[in-house]
């Protein structure tokens, strides 16, 4: 039987979602249905969706200019109206929801005019340049014309108008063009609803009403614009246009891929002409960021062919010698000669490497495997080593997972979110947005952090605590609240009894009067009363969620302060719903996916340790290798190894150690004393200046693969153009494996995938092809959770029971005194990335140009320091000059400063000190002077001469000019 | 093996039996850092110190020692 289409019996509600269209209004989450006819077409959908909403379900699409579907709906056009039988007049379609029974007629000759009528006003105050403007063929105005019919405009030209309105071209990456400007709000509501930021507004009334970023002497740039670029997204004419659209024209294709900046991971179409990138543009269907970016993701790609780039394989003999380019082929060989040599002499555990944190899984997995099979040691590490290993450590031993529990949708389910030495508006901004709107609908937020960091100045928000604690007594802190909780008798019995053990030791632990906040206030600094309101605020809430970033992690106690977070989430019966859990905020784009890779030195893949022979048998059986049984060692261990003498070579990936490592002159001594250092890097990075080979590296557009992202979730990243340097990262990493003879014989990466999935327990049914289908996948995924686990730990925990962890508080060894009275902290801020290789060649150098040291206002004045003062910063293991700004966003006896610039030396002036448990180091307390001074320091002066030597042997290079690409 | 690499070890272990000794026996204590020392040093370290508590081992506290024992 022949089935033909029927539009009146068409109920489209199940239908997909086509995150390729514009609904025009926001997705209504009631479960309630409601049926309505539009057209004579039958629809059901959820309550409280819109007319207009309800008819782009059904492919009837309604004119509209202020409407889209990720902001609220506005009705200022009125271009959307429509007839609905029983309602008076032309009700607005997009502010209209729908009823049961509704009946709505779209189009007819009365609608049909009054569009018309209100097109030809909008069109009377807009230049007539359509074939010579930016946003040509991509245009919603222009589109609305042809839609409406509009033939001619009575008025003329000649009235009062806005033609001549000035263009603001501050921002670097895009303009704002106010001729062009329908006052439609959009951007405005983007800047509040999905930003959350309300740099923008519209002034005056009437026919003087304007889009205006800030005060009226303000520009884009001078604003509190973030640049994250919703208004862009959301005009729906040229009027806020990306400037490289208006240099280089409208893209022709795009590809669904992850951005690889931070941890959040969001999905980006990246829209091309042929191999080149004009705009990237958030993917709606993108789970992590459902449609929203930063300025990193959106904007700052420019690196990736930036002239800087390395294209060509080097090698040099030593490091004082000019780089010499040479084929793909002599570098490998030059590579495992070098390898094979120096474990002839030292020994097999003399070598060892460093996975990356920005490469794919596949990536980081196989690097790992030739580690272990083919340098035969289990001498990996990774960069989580200096940020997040206190969270695998620390949650493992207390809920037997090492990631966090939720999905970052959860936070839109909580009541109070506690947030702990994470600054997300810097460091993660697109899930801060998300966590601002739930905040404006209601929630409470906690912050302990020794800084006023962004959030607190979160707009029309009902509640927040700071608790501004002196850096390095998070134990203390989250002790005396546990001990409010339990003395108050505000803990969760029933979770606590049926979900956990251990309890009844950690009770009388934490109950113990030295936990109690009194006791604490000295250690804090922060009054006991303070923390006993967001005690109290926390364990009454019905959902009680905990973010928390490098604030925790990075201390001595970093692993301690973890436990004492499960143990809090545990006591509260905060784990296992949405709405809830433990967050740890990952800081690069694949550390998540790193360590679930096998990056750490004594674990296998899918944190199976090493020593465990059945688990290692596995391995053995797949790789067809012995495996080593013992621990490798970690990145510390490696230096200290490496200036003892017993360790001589190193294959580091996508990791420039030099610059965000701590204690630099060590690191340095470390990297000098190797007799092979081989480094893969997109850029001759601070580590390449001391090394003998460099492979060039690829960047993500280059290659496929994945990442995996804060919330487990794995994000297909897709190859957009050739590698520069002919091969992707993975390639390179099997082409040396086959040169040190262990064969490697991927084709695609999804193969290496499927070898993941056949030796991880948690990704068994991981596949390319599923996440093709599902667009993303959060492990684990397996026979128990065929399609993923967005929450974790519901019923029960990987080990049985949540364990409570006794968490006594050990002040650091490393304590301001006399001669180094302040405490420094490091990070990061929005603009810049990490140590900078990427965000340094574009043109986010606007906004930070250089690393500066802030310092409060009282110990500015007692060293007589003003704004811009060149300041001498000086620790137990050496001393930096950097330029003061005089901030009260840190407290009185705390400085800061970011790393982002190589010359700034920050981490000259971090020292060794480090957890106890993974030896990630603190780079959050670390005791200093400040004083003014009037020249670069003595490792800056060496520095420049020393980086400025490199630069010249890279320069001698003959083939170097032909390495020069892009502008 | 230098002694600034012994000092570094020492501390290391002294770390880990001070985050780990809340109302615990020295015997206790010492299993739970002969534990840790298992599963997360390198071949090299355990020998390392082994080495140095056999031949010298003066700046090692008696808890540490017992967890030596236990490698």
């Amino acid at each position: 039987m022949i089935n033909y289409f029927d539009p009146a019996t068409n109920t489209t509600s199940n239908k997909p979602i086509d995150f390729n269209k514009d609904y025009g209004t926001p997705a209504s989450t009631s479960t309630q249905k409601v049926s309505i006819e539009i057209d004579g077409v039958t629809i059901t959908v959820p309550a409280g969706t819109s007319v207009m909403r309800a008819a782009a379900m059904a492919d009837i699409n309604i004119p509209k200019l202020c409407a889209t579907d990720n902001i609220e709906a506005f009705g200022s056009c009125r271009l959307c109206a429509v007839q609905i039988k029983g309602m008076r007049g032309y009700p607005t379609s997009c502010t209209t929801p729908v009823k049961e029974g509704m009946v709505v007629s779209t189009e007819n000759n009365d609608i049909a005019k009054l569009r018309r009528n209100i097109m030809e006003l909008y069109i009377s105050d807009h230049p007539l340049d359509c074939l010579t403007c930016s946003s040509n063929g991509d245009c919603e105005l222009q589109d609305m014309a042809g839609a409406v019919g509009l033939r001619e405009v009575r008025y003329g030209f000649d009235g009062d108008n806005h033609l001549d309105a000035k263009i603001d071209e501050s921002n670097p990456y895009f303009t704002f063009e106010p001729s062009k400007c329908i006052t439609c709000s959009r951007c405005v509501r983007a800047c509040e609803e999905v930003q959350g930021t309300f740099a923008l507004t519209i002034e005056g009334r009437g026919f003087a009403s304007k889009v205006s970023a800030g005060t009226s002497e303000n520009d884009f740039l001078s604003s509190d614009c973030v640049s994250c670029g919703a208004c862009v997204q959301a005009c729906p004419t040229a009027t806020l246009t990306e400037k490289s659209v208006i240099e280089k024209g409208q893209p022709e294709h795009s590809v669904i891929t992850t951005c690889a900046y931070c941890g959040v991971g969001c999905s980006f179409k990246a829209e091309m002409k042929g191999e080149e990138v004009i705009r990237m543009v958030p993917y709606k269907g993108g789970k992590a960021n459902q449609g929203h970016s930063c300025v990193k993701g959106r904007f700052a790609f420019g690196y990736a062919t930036h002239k800087d780039r390395v294209t060509e394989p080097m090698i040099r003999d030593s490091i004082d010698q000019p780089w010499k380019v040479v084929s793909w082929d002599e570098a490998l060989a030059f590579s495992a000669n070098k390898i094979k040599n120096i474990q002839t002499k030292y020994g097999r555990e003399s070598v060892g490497g460093i996975t990356s944190s920005r490469c794919t899984n596949e990536e980081t997995y196989l690097v790992q495997k030739l580690i272990r099979a083919a340098f035969g040691n289990n001498n990996t590490d990774t960069c989580a080593r200096v940020c997040h290993s206190p969270t695998g450590y620390g949650l493992k031993a207390t809920i037997g997972e090492a990631a966090g529990t939720q999905t970052f949708d959860s936070v839109m389910k909580s009541d109070v979110v506690m947030v702990i030495g994470a600054n997300p508006t810097d460091a993660h901004p697109v899930f801060a947005s998300q966590l601002r709107k739930r905040l404006r609908q209601g929630a409470e937020l906690i912050v302990i952090d020794p800084r006023s960091i962004d959030l607190l100045n979160t707009a029309h928000i009902s509640a927040n605590h700071h608790l501004p604690l002196k850096p390095g007594t998070n134990v203390a802190m989250i002790n005396a609240i546990a001990h409010v909780i339990l003395s108050e008798g505000l803990e969760d019995k029933n979770f606590i009894e049926q979900r956990t053990d251990e309890y009844n030791e950690w009770r009388e632990f934490i109950l113990d009067e030295i936990n109690s906040p009194e006791a604490m206030e000295s250690i804090t600094t922060v009054s006991a009363e303070q923390i006993r309101i967001a005690a109290r605020a926390f364990a009454k809430a019905k959902n009680g969620a905990i973010y928390y970033g490098l604030g925790v992690t990075e201390h001595s106690q970093g692993s301690t302060m973890v436990m004492g977070i499960a143990n809090l989430a545990l006591a509260t019966g905060n784990i296992g719903r949405e709405g809830v859990g433990i967050n740890p905020l990952r800081g690069q784009n694949n550390v998540q996916g790193s360590c679930d890779m096998g990056s750490f030195p004594q674990e296998l893949p899918g944190y199976q340790h090493v020593s465990d022979d059945v688990l290692r048998a596995k391995f053995e059986k797949n790789w067809g290798v012995t495996l080593d049984n013992e621990p490798g060692f970690r990145i510390p261990n490696m230096f200290d190894a490496a200036i003892e003498g017993t360790f001589k070579a190193m294959y580091v990936q996508g990791e420039d150690i030099l610059q965000s490592d701590p204690n630099t002159q060590h690191v340095q001594a470390a990297l000098a004393s190797l007799e092979c250092l081989i480094v893969q890097d997109i850029f001759l990075n601070e580590t390449a200046l001391y090394a003998h080979v460099f492979l060039p590296g690829s960047s993500f557009l280059e290659k496929d693969g994945t990442f995996t992202n804060a919330e487990r979730r794995i994000n297909r990243v897709r190859k957009v153009m050739k590698p520069l340097a002919e091969f992707a990262d993975w390639e390179v990493t099997q082409k040396l494996s086959n040169a040190l003879g262990y064969p490697m014989n991927y084709q695609h990466p999804s193969e290496i995938m499927d070898e993941i999935a056949s030796l991880v327990p948690t990704f068994s049914k991981v596949s390319y092809e599923k996440l093709d289908k599902q667009g993303s996948i959060q492990w684990p995924c397996n026979d128990e959770f065929p399609d993923g686990s967005p929450i974790m730990h519901v019923d029960n925990f990987p080990i049985g029971k949540g364990r409570f962890a006794i968490t006594p508080y050990l002040a650091s060894e490393d304590r301001a005194n006399k001669r180094f009275p302040l405490l420094l902290t490091t990070g990061r801020i929005l603009s810049q990335y990490n140590v900078g290789a990427q965000t340094r060649r574009t043109d986010n150098q606007t906004w930070h140009k250089e690393d500066l040291l802030e310092i409060h206002p009282n110990d500015a004045e007692e060293r007589g320091i003003n704004d811009g003062d060149w300041l001498g910063i000086t620790s137990r293991a050496g001393d930096t000059v950097l330029r003061a700004k005089v901030s009260e966003r840190m407290q009185s006896g705390v400085v800061f400063t970011t790393f982002h610039h190589p010359i700034s030396g920050a981490n000259v002036i971090t020292t060794d000190s480090s957890d106890w448990a993974t030896n990630c180091p603190e780079y959050k307390v670390t005791p200093v002077q400040v004083e003014k001074v009037t020249s670069p320091s003595d490792w800056q002066t060496r520095y420049k001469k020393f980086s400025a030597q490199q630069k010249e042997h890279f320069k001698r290079s003959p083939k170097k000019q032909k390495a020069s690409i892009g502008s | 093996m230098s002694s600034s690499q012994i000092e570094n070890l020492v501390s290391m272990l002294n770390q880990i039996a001070n985050n780990n000794n809340y109302k615990k026996t020295d015997e206790e204590t010492a299993k739970v850092v002969a534990n840790h020392v298992k599963r997360f040093w390198a071949r090299s370290m355990k020998e390392n110190i082994l080495k140095y508590a056999a031949n010298d081992g003066s700046q090692l506290s008696p808890t540490i020692k017992l967890a030596l024992a236990q490698l």
